[in-house]
């Protein structure tokens, strides 16, 4: 008997996925929750449109756009650190750099929940706080959790390490590109 | 595209986002302008800082998965719109 046919198993496509496994198992989690989130927000808003519309007037509209564009510029930081991994000190710097301006955008974020508190705004304030609260309170927690993990990563930086650390980081930032305009611009 | 055009193109998005809400443009043009730049924005992520550009047929799932969101999106916000 003659066997020239090779037997060739296609790899499961997971193995072509960028990075490490579980962190997108978490980043695909996590686009669901908070997915499911701004659905949930936008399908209240066409209960009350003006209610909402008033609401979202005691946002900080131009604060939340720096706060974009810091965010955004901290992704890129933490991506160019994921392929600097051969320049320790490099690698460092951009860590850092990206850590910092996660903490300017938590700077930005606070004093935006402090002005809502001081003008007596909570989450029972009408159900535009409730989610637009939890919704950025959620997003902040994993800046919080961004930041820690990147300094973390800093210490002592390989390869694998940094590339886990910028895809957390750049959850983040796709999360906050998908909340920003639905709780802010809209 | 290289991570820094990849940043710079983001940040361009992102401004003209929050110009046109600054600019006073409102209702359902509002949300067919700035989702649609939101959806640009996730793709640019996706592919370039989260690496998808590398896994092509990966990348397809997410980009058909991302857009029918997006257009769920697009939907809700221009019903809700007054």
């Amino acid at each position: 008997m003659t066997d020239n046919a090779q037997t060739t198993t296609e790899p499961p496509f997971w193995e072509n996925l960028p990075g490490d496994l579980m962190m997108w198992v978490m980043i695909v989690s996590e686009l669901l929750i908070f997915g499911a989130g701004l659905a949930v927000f936008l399908f209240l808003r066409l209960m009350d449109p003006a209610g909402f519309a008033e609401a979202q007037t005691y946002l900080h509209r131009t604060g939340a756009g720096i706060g974009t564009v810091v965010l955004v510029t901290s992704g890129w930081l933490a991506a160019v650190a994921a392929h600097s991994t051969d320049r320790i000190w490099r690698c460092r710097a951009l860590l850092a750099g990206a850590t910092l301006l996660g903490a300017v955008f938590m700077g930005i974020k606070g004093q935006e929940w402090a002005d809502l508190f001081a003008q007596g705004i909570s989450f029972e304030t009408h159900v535009f706080f409730t989610f637009s609260f939890m919704l950025t309170g959620f997003h902040a927690a994993h800046v919080i959790a961004g930041m820690l993990l990147l300094a973390f990563v800093a210490i002592r930086p390989n390869p694998r390490s940094v590339e886990v650390g910028a895809a957390f980081w750049h959850m983040v930032d796709l999360v906050w590109i998908l909340v920003f305009p639905v709780v802010y611009l809209l | 595209m290289t991570l820094t055009r990849a940043w710079a193109t983001l940040i361009a998005l992102s401004i003209l986002s929050t110009a046109v809400a600054a600019l006073g443009l409102e209702g359902r043009w509002l949300a067919l302008i700035v989702l649609p730049l939101a959806w640009a924005k996730a793709q640019i992520i996706l592919n370039r800082y989260l690496g998808l550009s590398q896994a092509p047929d990966i990348a397809r799932g997410f980009a058909i998965s991302l857009g029918l969101f997006m257009l769920v999106l697009i939907a809700l916000a221009v019903i809700g719109t007054h």
